[in-house]
């Protein structure tokens, strides 16, 4: 399986972006003829890892060699031709198109040099997905076919077009089912055979096991360790790609202690048989005054699917939810922001802030849109609320003004909260509201959460960070794949938690 | 003083109204070279007079059109509809004035009003309300297309701007109808105050409008779902109604635009009116500073400005010889300048440029 | 070649817009026929072709432009400068053969930058070719104000050649069923941008870029496809295509002038989206685009044959069609997106469809098929009063009306020989004049109460006819169209011999839904006639 030597190796890669280091000295070496997964949490630099890799991106400092010789590349296509290939989680080809030139495409065979052969192509095509012993109609436009089948058109172009050496496969499983992610198992054992190295990105720890020889672990831009998934057991693997991080504990238990009896008897929100098809299963969720909730779980687990239902974002297909003490039947986020229940997304960048405006702007926003267009928020009335905010969550920003785009994520993380805040919510739903933030603003979220319970108003906290769950929650929900799985509730320890995380074939 | 200018340059490097400023400013300052007695202001029968009068007056329909397009692709589409809109408002007006041109046959003496100054049909209120009216359906019907069955801007507006001159044609016969009406065509013929009375009405929307978006909170929403519509679902804003608003708006302000247009030249042809003043008011908006294509922050003051310029061009033109439809080759020279202008390796230069000449001047007080 | 049709053709859904099209147009035809029993002759379907050729040439460029994520306003801009720099050349004679490739040269420079622009200075198409349209008008005026017109022989007789179709014509007596020459060359543009769109990499990159609004374009690049380079070639394309189109334009009307083809790239656009063609890139094909045309084409002469509707319903007709196909173009995507949306597992978003929305599409496209149906079937919506009584007209006309003589005066000069006869009333200052011009050059006639007698070539009398006979005067392209006399508006009746073949046509000049070459004939009679008060 291994060769002697490295068909691929990183030397000390370091990349810093904006505010946030994404990779710290990594070292990282593929052999030909091996599966290689790697795992980590948002944010480890697994996308980071990739994109150096593949020419996206240049590392700040580190050496890079392939097939043993020196490897600088300054473009993906500069990479797919040296025999890097990656295919994404969404399928950068042409849906219009069909199969056979999005397989062909730029390579076409042609007759007398001119026009293109159709017939040879089709031909052509119909043996490279056989290759991948897959049997479909080449001429079918490719957007006919479900996202497994396109990826499997993406991997057979990636693999025709230069002898690839090594094929990347980034989340690839996100969108296929059970039998398609079989087949997609069976082409990679297959090309494992033919001496193509694969790393394959993933968050289902299932298919870690099921697939690959070896798995990497990646946690806040290092390497923690390269392991046989053989000889790793599934709690080991969690642990080592969740860890510890460096705030101190002490102090914020004895907090979240003291806000324990403060807990109102009383439930602001109840789901029950709460559920959406395609998206999370039926759940029970009770949610009292004064408290916080953690949802954990990792990644892919449904954590966001169940914010969104709850916030209105999404209609759910079964179930009901009570809100207050009466029914909801009107599922939008403004009727969610006007029955006081608020949410922080986990996309930033594109459902959070309003890149352009100003700061004050965003920080009002969700309070002029529940006031209504006509009564509009003065600029005195503004600045107000925006200078309180700004004080209140240490926003580092020269002035309100400053449109919000150029502020660290951090910082826009903390505008987004005041926006939610200023709306004076009954319920605050954060999803992942430290990813990618510095340690001291982290400590400063988790305990503005709590300063919320204090006062009476719920929370629901989701964060992949297990420490942070359990610092700051008085009882945790467990989600694994798309379906609520346990609840804990009082002390636990972090161990248990990752245990129910992990699953049963721990 | 330094720190005073310094601060007055960088707050007028980062204002996106510098550049329209700018152009304005070269293009005044070309009159002033080339053409002998372009600012020559003077009064007859106790009205202003001059070319820069005849910037503002002329520049009337166009900046009312401009005005209610930023506001559209402030929300990142854009109407082409807005010219046939402008015959369609023209045209109601004009049969509701005086119907017998479109061949209703009327009761009673009619000998006597042919050609009666102070005739028309409905009263001038109950017209101009027609006209807005007329002119409010049709933004209705783009907002619904745009916002509700989610057609692209460009396409769902195409179909207006093909189908609507062709309603406005038909119903005027496609005759040029002349207004006789005094009262009417002093909305685009009259003068308050010496100077001419559509650019009080001119001044009047433009103030209505800025107090309508800033005012209230429909500007921060239309900024907010142009930049980036997800996050202002997430903040709780109707981003369909918002798109609705915006293009109801922007209809209206060409339906206003249609009517000072048919006043002030006194027929209404449905063939011709607005014609290609979609594209002027699209330019108008981009010179301005907002963004075609993406929406997002947008300024009033900024389309005015660069309505003035696309008008001062053709009016130095006119001065200059140029015949009148040559004047179009100039402007898409100019087009094409604010363009490169705009594009981003210009700002770079530009900035630096501004931020050299800052530092040098440091140097030297100090 | 055709084990792949058979293929693609399976692939039904891809080509529903494409047949919808097409269906639509068979459909509309008949409808035609059923109403109208001029339609049963074969000539006019020809005619729907022998009366665009420079749409069904343009388009080809514009839908190619438009798959690959772009457009083009400046079609018609381009048309219109070649044909002004076209009867300039000629007029400083010239060789029509250097012309015509010089044109063409114009014509892909043109495109080349604007495609420049768009390309390298991330200019946006919309904007680019808008520029790229004001700049061409405006130096069609720059080289001329007034019309120029073409005497060339060569494009004389590309204008009357008529290729008759085997099997519905009789070679021999040369009558029956034809097509024009300038149709032959717009086929042949039709099979090269079929070729190109099918068979060459170029046009299946093309398909690659376009499409998703813009974000295939990122794909193909990340695929390796010459982006940047296709995309200029496509804006070359087109400029060589509006060349090709504005020669014969120039051809067809025999003439250059600024104002030709007035709003042609919006016609050409709506062709391509009511063709199948998505404005959004990436869905569509070459011969779709032709069929936009012929039902462009098909609109307006059902209008035509109907006589009563006022020519404007074409522009709604178009209007409301783009509206259709747009509806169609978009519930197909959405058809498209839930179903692959079922095909896979959970992990999806869940498409942001509507299910209403097939609903509400379905009831809008019944409504605007039954309107369409109603309105050119049913009758008349809009009165286009023919007379009215006396009384009526004397207010409305004022106290203008031609006086009783007129109407024998103009026989007598009809038997008295004279090759034109030419009458115009009204007007806001009552003008009443009625001229005759004989083939010897005489010019008799009155104008108010004054005679009026002049004398001018007999050639020029003479090639006027031929130029108006040339322009259609005795086709069915020329037809009477009457308006409410209105007191400002001049009321023509011209009356043209040739031959054996007399023809009178007449037009209210408020009313400008005569046809367009009826302004060019009376502009080119009164170029003629002695200037007096009222001054033709």
């Amino acid at each position: 399986m291994s060769d002697q030597a490295p068909l691929l190796s990183m030397r000390g890669i370091s990349k810093a972006f904006p505010g946030v280091q994404a990779l710290t000295d990594v070292d990282f070496d593929l052999y030909a003829g091996e599966i290689r997964a790697i795992v980590g949490e948002n944010g480890a630099g697994k996308s980071t890892l990739i994109k150096v890799l593949t020419g996206v991106e240049r590392p700040d400092s580190g050496e890079m060699t392939f097939a043993g010789e020196r490897y600088q590349v300054h473009s993906p296509q500069h990479a797919q031709r040296l025999g890097i290939s990656t295919v994404y989680q969404e399928v950068n080809l042409c849906p219009n198109l069909t199969v056979a030139e999005n397989v062909l495409i730029g390579r076409a065979p042609m007759r007398w040099g001119i026009t293109i052969d159709w017939n040879r192509m089709n031909r052509q095509a119909r043996e490279i997905m056989a290759g991948l012993d897959l049997d479909i109609d080449v001429t079918r436009p490719l957007g006919s076919y479900s996202v497994a089948v396109q990826q499997m058109v993406a991997i057979a172009r990636a693999l025709d077009i230069s002898s690839a050496k090594v094929l990347i496969l980034d989340e690839p499983t996100s969108s296929l089912t059970l039998r398609e992610t079989q087949q997609l198992f069976e082409v990679m054992h297959k090309l494992r055979a033919e001496g193509i190295a694969i790393v394959f990105i993933t968050h289902f720890l299932d298919q870690v096991y099921e697939v690959s020889d070896r798995v990497t672990i990646l946690r806040n831009g290092e390497v923690v360790g390269t392991y046989d998934p053989s000889s790793l057991p599934r709690l080991e693997l969690v642990s080592l790609m969740l860890g510890r991080s460096l705030a101190d504990l002490d102090d914020m238990a004895k907090h979240k202690m003291e806000t324990l009896d403060r807990i109102s008897e009383e439930a602001f929100l109840q789901a029950r048989g709460l559920g959406m098809s395609g998206s999370v299963q039926p759940f029970d969720l009770d949610l009292h005054k004064g408290e916080v909730v953690g949802l954990a779980g990792l990644l892919g687990s449904g954590r966001t699917e169940v914010a969104r239902l709850l916030f209105g974002l999404d209609r759910p297909d079964s179930g009901t939810l009570d809100v207050a003490g009466s029914a909801v039947d009107d599922f939008s986020p403004a009727a969610s922001i006007k029955r006081g229940i608020a949410l922080a997304p986990e996309d930033r960048a594109a459902e959070g802030i309003v890149a352009d405006l100003s700061v004050r702007d965003n920080i009002i926003l969700a309070v002029q849109a529940n006031r209504g267009w006509l009564r509009h928020i003065s600029a005195r009335e503004a600045e107000e609320i925006a200078d309180r905010f700004i004080k209140l969550l240490h926003i580092a920003t020269p002035s309100a003004d400053q449109a919000v785009k150029n502020l660290s994520g951090g910082n826009q993380q903390k505008v987004i909260l005041a926006r939610w805040l200023a709306t004076d919510p009954q319920l605050l739903i954060l999803d992942e509201p430290t990813r990618g933030i510095d340690v001291g603003t982290k400590a400063d979220i988790q305990k503005l959460v709590l300063d919320l319970a204090e006062e009476g108003k719920s929370c629901v906290f989701i964060s992949s960070e297990l420490d942070e769950v359990l610092r700051t929650s008085h009882r945790i929900v467990v989600l694994r794949d798309r379906a609520k799985a346990t609840e804990i509730t009082g002390d636990v320890d972090e161990k248990e938690l990752m245990t129910s995380i992990a699953g049963t074939n721990a | 003083m330094s720190a005073v200018a310094r601060s007055l340059k960088s707050s007028l490097g980062d204002s996106r109204l510098l550049l329209p400023l700018a152009v304005l400013g070269l293009i005044f300052l070309f009159d002033l070279i080339f053409i002998p007695g372009f600012f020559d202001t003077e009064i007859r029968q106790g009205h202003l007079y001059g070319s820069l009068i005849d910037i503002l007056r002329n520049s009337a329909p166009i900046i009312l059109l401009a005005i209610g397009m930023t506001v559209v692709i402030a929300t990142g589409g854009v109407d082409l509809s807005v010219g046939a809109v402008m015959a369609i408002s023209a045209s109601v007006a004009a049969i509701l004035i005086d119907p017998r041109k479109v061949g209703l046959t009327l009761s009673g003496d009619i000998t006597a009003v042919v050609g009666d100054p102070t005739y028309s049909f409905m009263p001038l209120p109950v017209v101009i309300v027609a006209a807005m009216l007329a002119a409010l359906a049709c933004g209705v019907w783009n907002g619904a297309l745009v916002a509700y069955v989610r057609i692209q801007p460009m396409v769902a507006t195409l179909i207006l701007m093909i189908a609507g001159r062709g309603i406005a044609q038909l119903a005027t016969n496609s005759i040029k109808i002349n207004i006789f009406n005094d009262a009417f065509s002093f909305l685009g013929n009259g003068f308050v105050l010496m100077l001419p009375l559509s650019i009080f009405l001119v001044l009047g929307i433009f103030i209505g409008s800025w107090l309508l978006l800033r005012r209230t909170a429909l500007g921060l929403f239309v900024e907010s779902v142009g930049i980036s519509s997800r996050a202002s679902l997430f903040a709780g804003i109707n981003e369909q109604r918002v798109k609705l608003f915006a293009y109801v708006f922007c209809a209206l302000c060409a339906g206003i635009a249609g009517l000072v247009a048919v006043s002030s030249i006194k027929t209404s042809d449905a063939n011709v009116i607005g014609l290609y003043t979609e594209l002027d008011a699209i330019l108008a908006v981009v010179i301005g500073g907002t963004v075609l294509g993406a929406g997002g922050r947008f300024s009033l003051l900024g389309s005015v400005l660069g309505a003035l310029v696309i008008q001062a061009t053709m009016t130095s033109m006119y001065h200059l010889g140029v015949p009148a439809s040559a004047i179009t080759v100039v402007k898409a020279i100019v087009v094409v300048l604010v363009i490169v202008l705009y594009s981003e390796q210009a700002r770079d230069v530009i900035r630096r440029a501004v931020g050299r000449t800052g530092t040098r001047k440091q140097g030297a007080s100090a | 070649m055709t084990q792949t049709l058979g293929a693609r053709l399976s692939n039904s859904r891809r080509f529903l817009p494409l047949g919808a099209t097409i269906a639509m147009f068979f459909v509309v035809y008949a409808f035609g026929v059923m109403a109208f029993p001029a339609m049963r002759d074969s000539q006019p379907f020809f005619n729907l072709l022998n009366t665009a050729p420079f749409l069904l040439i343009a388009v080809v460029g514009q839908a190619l432009v438009i798959i690959s994520g772009g457009i083009d306003l400046s079609v018609g801009g381009v048309i219109a400068l070649t044909t002004v720099v076209t009867a300039a050349l000629l007029r400083a004679e010239w060789d029509p053969a250097v012309v015509i490739v010089l044109m063409l040269l114009m014509g892909i420079t043109i495109g080349g930058v604007m495609g420049f622009f768009i390309t390298y200075l991330k200019v946006q198409p919309f904007i680019a070719t808008l520029a790229g349209m004001w700049f061409a008008r405006g130096m069609c005026y720059v080289i001329s104000d007034a019309e120029i017109r073409i005497y060339d022989p060569t494009w004389k007789t590309l204008a009357g050649v008529k290729v008759l179709i085997p099997g519905l014509a009789d070679p021999v007596a040369k009558t029956g069923s034809y097509i024009t020459s300038l149709v032959v060359i717009a086929l042949v543009v039709l099979v090269v941008g079929l070729f190109l769109a099918h068979l060459t990499r170029f046009g299946r990159t093309l398909y690659a870029m376009g499409g998703d609004s813009g974000r295939n374009e990122q794909s193909a690049r990340l695929m390796g496809l010459p982006v940047d380079r296709t995309k200029m070639q496509v804006y070359m394309f087109n400029g060589l295509c509006s060349a090709l189109a504005g020669l014969v334009y120039s051809i067809y009307v025999g003439s250059g002038h600024g104002s030709h083809a007035m709003g042609m790239e919006l016609l050409v656009i709506a062709a391509v989206v009511i063709g199948g063609v998505a404005l959004t890139g990436g869905e569509g094909y070459v011969l779709g685009a032709f069929f936009g045309v012929l039902i462009l084409s098909l609109i307006q002469s059902l209008i035509l044959y109907n006589g009563q509707l006022s020519s404007w319903w074409t522009s709604i007709f178009i209007g409301m069609l783009m509206l259709l196909f747009i509806g169609v173009q978009s519930v197909l995507a959405t058809i498209n997106a839930r179903s692959l949306a079922r095909s896979t597992a959970g992990g999806m978003k869940r498409p942001r469809t509507a299910p209403w929305r097939d609903r509400r599409f379905l009831a809008g496209a019944g409504a605007v098929i039954a309107a369409i149906i109603g309105i050119t079937l049913v009758g008349p919506l809009t009165s286009s009063p023919q007379t009215t009584t006396d009384g009526d007209s004397a207010i409305l006309t004022g106290d203008c009306a031609p006086a009783e003589s007129r109407a024998a005066e103009a026989e007598e000069m009809q038997a008295a020989g004279a090759a034109i006869v030419y009458q115009r009333f009204g007007g806001s200052d009552c003008v009443d004049q009625l001229y005759g011009l004989y083939p010897d050059g005489r010019v008799t006639g009155v104008d108010g109460t004054q005679t009026v007698e002049a004398q001018v070539e007999p050639s020029a009398v003479a090639d006027l006819v031929t130029n108006l006979e040339g322009l259609g005067w005795f086709t069915d392209e020329m037809y009477t169209t009457w308006h409410h006399p209105c007191a400002e508006c001049y009321t023509y009746e011209i009356t043209v011999t040739s031959g054996d073949q007399t023809k009178t046509v007449g037009a209210v000049d408020g009313g400008t839904d005569a046809p367009a070459k009826y302004w060019l004939v009376k502009t080119r009679i009164s170029a003629l006639l002695p200037e007096t008060n009222g001054a033709p």
